[in-house]
């Protein structure tokens, strides 16, 4: 039993069964019917096509989250500024939109995501540049400036950008047809999609074949070792930093685009981090970060399916994604210590 | 001389006001970073304590009962904390992040119920005569119980600290858990207390920010205040007497932007409302630039210096 | 107070750390623990202090049987232990970090010299100079190791138990131990001093228990042991010396380490001078951190350098400003290889190539990378043998000889070697020694910094004694006396330097 329990899977067996446990346990701590809301659960992220689509909608920029939080962290940084980098990049790209209302020209959809990338990677580059050359631990910068770059979002969304014909629900004036990406079947499913699982592959390519990923292995594993063979820990840091905020950069502005249409409040909804749990969950893997998202994505879509059918707050897909991350965590503690319980 | 009094009075009072469920999370953050335990979580607790603390003023029209509630809150929250960081030997700052996602969404889901309405609070304290002071007495009658409560605690917390036989146990076991243990302690166990009262006070916290400062409650509310006090241990450097001053820098940035929104300055809201946060991170900087963050516990280090 | 070790065993995975080992210790007198790396002995003490529990065997107090179970049960019995790694807190005084082990500590702790006068009273006899307020850090390592005694001391221990103490100290530093631990004796309690230096032994030892492999071989009264005979039990065989270097050094100065001054986080040196011939030893000796790491650190360009330079033939590697990382021709055996030079999580094959990363192509090929490394697992006898598998997982032994076979298979034209067989047995460390001077005959230069005075007498041309930083005095080792070295490590200017090889 315990040698089964320790293989690849029975981890997630046992992995699996601990979340549920915690779900139901709060499931029945509110008085309801575990197994017919777990099923609600899952019929709300996949049950029908349009479930799917608002499970691909949400998963395209969790996935997008999870990239940037995984790439520092093959350096060895842990990082949740995703969010913030989302917000800066939405708000860079919906400037140059909002300066090119009447231009034309298919050049222009890319040219509103260089902008949104390039922000966002300058955004993340500051916070790292504090790590590499003061030491300032990253965790704490990058989500100290979430919270301010949600701010310069609601800061332009109420004042100077907010387009006077949306009263009383503050926004920008809505994307000409020039910056909204291509999407599928008339679904809210946009291109971001593909971009985003290609770019899973390419990254992942990058860290596990080139001389680079060698490189940023040999400084996570060992950074004083890594220069003393020459190796550059401080510019990698910014690399990778800036690297991962270009990813949520484009997250944030395909979001604005393509799903809101404008740049409002809480254009997020928390998906840098859900980047981060889903990164945690695939040990920052990129090619297992795709279904991860999937899997998170599916679960916080399902919030407004437990809204509608079960008449609950959609806030408890929050909460469910909260035990989510504490049930992963207490079945990795439980399997170290049923690991070295011998010997 | 009147009016400049009132304007600095009044800022005091204002800034002390404001930093107070900062300086109390502060204080439960510097427990658990003095024993070596880093807990990203202080902003969920924060979270649902102001959320039970607002419920159940609302539910009993008792402000105390308010505070007591918001740290019960807390501190529950906090024991999640403490098995899957000491426990379950898992990552800290994981832990943490998975302890304010749940706190977060408990709060938002729990607290759906009481959006909007209204419950009758604290009064300021009565100074009496001291209240016909000059500049002290405009000072002293803009206080209420949270506030002297928090301002009570530090310097209680401070002198058991350095000056009694568990607080250099405590300090020990965040230094060197070996040589703690060496001495007839037991890490883990003193590692839990410090994470449950800082559950405890960050959930104290919260409630004063619910049912005392704003009297209101919404989703998120704490904004972030529970992450600044983990930031802001650093700048304290880990002592207790200096979460005040450090808590008053947040709280004084506050204060400042709130008076400038009052003034009508053409300055956006929204921008004036970064200037907290900004301030922080920049103190938080300096210090780095001028310690690197030495005379942390070393214990504490290890973690955050991988 | 008497105490029986019977028939200990105790085992680390594969590794049998005490077989069956038995032990007798009374009070009053002084016992040596005598043995090489890895002999067991440390184990062995741990075991009767609590900190590890034996396999099989039982211990015997005063005639009744006991169970040790945690250092907290071995205090409890009077037993006391300084570790090797001190466990003295750093940050905190040295009246706080004795008022902490003390048993009878009150709740309220009342500030300065008022406070709390217990635990300082044997301070005050035993090490009259040390601060009781200052921060630990402060204290040189010596007074570290005194305080750390003191603390044992006041859990009125009857039995004291000493790991490796001298390792640390200065000459003058150790006598003093010697002269602390005979009175200690002399108050009744039983010592016991694991130690791999015959110098301790016969310093103030009663009498000596031999371990090897494992084992107790052999007990004897001092005054009857002879240093032959006790190195011929240690060891066991004929020890496996390494060759001693036959030829002088070339006249040809090949390395010039000019004015060089630097800093980085382990400490700060200046006006460091030194010219080093092609296939010299130049030994560096000195109490760790006096500055060692931080010189090794700039010569590999982990420190940042404020003036002078590195010159290796003819050739400025190291410079102010200049960020220049590790070079083919300046090969580093550093000391800790785990902490400095080794990326845990990554396979042999890729630490053996570490230094070469930079000029892999943009897609490296593994297989080769695999291959090439299988040659050098063989010719350095790294066990295991699959250079696939982690470097992490590997013994501290086998992890030198990682590093030394990376730096050292190439023709380099400086070696730096720091505390290079820190923690090695007899057999590992006379291979490392065996690399390092194959290199010296080569004509390399070879700087190595090292705690042992008698092996830097040994097998040194010349040595040098770092102080607070800077170089106290360079001698040729041939005239070096331990007295004159001693003095120089604790910043005693006396004898004038003999004038150095080359000019």
């Amino acid at each position: 039993m315990r040698s089964f329990i320790l293989t690849g899977p029975g981890r997630l067996v046992v992995t699996i069964l601990a979340v549920l446990l915690l779900t139901s346990g709060f499931f029945i701590a509110i008085g309801r019917d575990p197994f017919s809301l777990l099923w609600l659960i899952a019929r709300s992220a996949v049950g029908d096509g349009y479930a799917l689509t608002e499970t691909l909608v949400r998963t395209t920029p969790i996935l997008l989250c999870a990239l940037a939080t995984a790439l520092p962290a093959r350096i060895g940084l842990i990082t949740v500024g995703a969010e913030g980098q989302l917000y800066f990049g939405a708000l860079i790209g919906t400037g140059f939109v909002l300066a090119n209302l009447n231009g034309t020209g298919p050049w222009l959809f890319f040219a509103m995501l260089a902008a949104a990338m390039l922000a966002a990677g300058a955004w993340a580059a500051g916070a790292a540049l504090l790590k590499s050359h003061l030491g300032v631990n990253e965790t704490i910068v990058t989500l100290l400036t979430n919270y301010v770059a949600a701010l310069l979002v609601t800061w332009v969304v109420y004042g100077s950008w907010k387009n006077p014909a949306s009263q009383g629900w503050p926004a920008t004036a809505e994307f000409p047809a020039a910056f909204k990406p291509f999407t599928f079947f008339d679904s809210r499913v946009h291109v971001g999609l593909w971009i985003a699982v290609a770019l899973a592959l390419m990254l992942h390519v990058l860290l596990t074949r080139t001389r680079w990923g060698l490189t940023l292995d040999i400084l996570r594993s060992n950074p004083r070792a890594g220069i003393a063979a020459g190796l550059r820990w401080r510019r990698n840091v910014v690399l990778t930093m800036a690297l991962g905020g270009m990813l949520a950069g484009l997250a944030g502005i395909l979001e604005t685009a393509s799903i809101q249409g404008r740049l409002q409040a809480n254009i997020s909804a928390g998906a840098g981090f859900s980047g981060f749990l889903v990164a945690w969950l695939a040990r920052n893997h990129c090619l297992r970060i795709v279904p991860m998202s999937l899997l998170v994505g599916a679960l916080l879509a399902s919030g407004d399916g437990l809204q509608m059918l079960a008449n609950l707050p959609s806030s408890i897909s929050l909460v469910v994604q909260g035990l989510l991350f504490v049930g992963v965590l207490l079945a990795g503690g439980g399997l170290r210590r049923l690991e070295r319980g011998h010997g | 001389m009147d009016s400049l009094e009132i304007v600095f009075s009044g800022f005091l009072i204002s800034a002390l006001r404001s930093a107070t469920p900062l300086l109390l999370a502060l204080l439960g953050e510097c427990l658990g970073q003095r024993t070596g335990i880093i807990n990203l979580g202080t902003e969920g607790q924060m979270l649902i304590g102001a959320m039970a603390g607002y419920g159940a003023t609302a539910a009993f029209g008792n402000p105390w009962l308010g505070l007591a509630a918001g740290a019960g809150a807390g501190l529950s929250l906090a024991s999640v904390h403490a098995t899957l960081a000491i426990g379950a030997r898992a990552n800290q700052f994981a832990s943490g992040l998975a302890v304010w996602m749940l706190g977060s969404g408990l709060s938002a889901y729990f607290g759906a119920a009481f959006v909007g309405r209204k419950i009758a609070s604290f009064d300021s304290v009565d100074a009496g005569a001291v209240a016909t002071w000059p500049i002290v007495g405009s000072l002293v009658s803009g206080v209420t119980p949270t506030v002297l409560i928090a301002l009570l605690l530090v310097p209680v917390i401070g002198i058991w600290m350095y000056r009694t036989r568990t607080g250099l146990r405590w300090r020990a076991v965040g230094e060197s858990p070996d040589s703690a243990r060496a001495a007839g302690v037991s890490p883990a166990w003193v590692q839990v207390q410090a994470v449950l009262a800082g559950g405890l006070l960050s959930g104290l916290g919260g409630a004063a920010l619910s049912v005392d400062y704003t009297r209101t409650w919404a989703e998120g509310m704490s904004a972030g205040r529970g992450l600044v006090a983990v930031g802001l241990v650093i700048v304290a450097r880990w002592n207790p007497w200096w979460t005040l001053p450090a808590a008053l820098l947040f709280g004084g940035a506050e204060a400042l932007s709130l008076r400038l929104q009052a003034a009508n300055t053409p300055i956006s809201a929204h921008l004036l409302h970064t200037l907290p946060y900004v301030v922080s991170l920049v103190v938080l900087t300096l210090t780095y630039v001028r310690a690197r963050a030495s005379g942390a516990p070393a214990g504490l280090t290890a973690v955050m210096d991988r | 107070m008497h105490i029986q070790l019977r028939g200990i065993t105790r085992r680390f995975g594969a590794t049998l750390a005490n077989d069956a080992v038995d032990l007798d210790l009374e009070a009053g007198r002084v016992t040596a623990l005598l043995g090489e790396n890895g002999a067991g002995k440390s184990t062995l003490m741990k075991i009767l202090f609590g900190y590890h529990r034996a396999d099989a065997g039982e211990i015997l107090l005063d005639g009744a049987a006991v169970r040790i179970d945690s250092p907290r049960t071995a205090t409890s019995l009077g037993i006391g232990m300084v570790f090797q790694q001190f466990s003295l807190i750093l940050a905190f005084t040295v009246r706080e970090n004795l008022a902490l082990a003390h048993p009878r500590l009150p709740w309220w702790l009342a500030r300065g010299a008022r406070a709390f006068p217990d635990p300082i009273k044997r301070l005050r006899e035993i090490a009259p100079e040390v601060d009781p307020d200052v921060q630990v850090a402060r204290l040189s390592v010596g007074e570290m190791q005194l305080v750390e005694l003191v603390k044992v001391l006041n859990l009125e221990a009857r039995v004291v138990i000493l790991d490796e103490p001298t390792s640390v100290l200065t000459p003058a530093e150790a006598e003093r131990l010697w002269a602390e631990i005979g009175r200690i004796a002399a108050d009744g309690a039983a010592v016991v001093l694991i130690t791999h230096k015959l110098d301790d032994v016969f310093a103030c030892a009663d009498d000596v228990a031999i371990m090897r492999r494992g084992r107790m071989v052999a007990r004897l009264e001092t005054a009857d042991a002879t240093a032959d005979r006790l190195v011929h039990l240690v060891v066991g065989e004929e020890p496996a010396t390494a060759q001693p270097i036959a030829a002088a050094p070339d006249a040809v100065v090949r390395t010039w380490i000019r004015t060089l001054s630097a800093s980085d986080e382990a400490g700060t040196i200046a006006d460091i001078d030194l010219r080093i011939a092609g296939g010299e030893i130049l030994g560096i000796a000195g109490v760790s951190g006096n500055g060692q790491q931080t010189l090794a650190d700039a010569i590999t360009g982990l420190a940042t350098i404020h003036v002078g330079e590195l010159i290796v033939d003819g050739r400025t590697l190291q410079a102010p400003r200049a960020e220049t990382p590790a070079q083919p021709s300046v090969a580093c055996l550093p000391e800790q290889p785990l902490r400095n030079a080794i990326a845990p999580d990554l396979s042999v094959a890729v630490n053996l190539m570490l230094k070469r990363v930079r000029d892999l192509p943009f897609l490296p090929d593994r297989s080769r990378m695999l291959a090439d490394a299988s040659a050098l697992v063989k010719a350095f006898d790294i066990r295991p043998t699959n250079p696939a598998v982690l470097a992490g997982s590997l013994s501290g032994g086998n992890l030198q000889k990682l590093v030394a076979a990376r730096e050292l298979s190439g023709s380099p034209a400086l070696v730096v070697a720091c505390y290079p067989t820190m923690g090695l047995d007899v057999a590992a460390a006379a291979a490392v020694y065996d690399a390092l001077f194959a290199h010296a005959r080569r004509g390399a230069c070879v700087l190595w910094i090292s705690e042992d005075l008698d092996d830097l007498l040994h097998y040194a041309h010349r040595i040098a004694v770092l102080y607070r930083g800077r170089v106290a005095g360079v001698v040729s080792a041939a005239t070096a006396t331990r007295r004159q070295l001693g003095a120089w490590m604790v910043g005693h200017a006396e004898a004038e330097t003999v004038p150095a090889v080359h000019a």
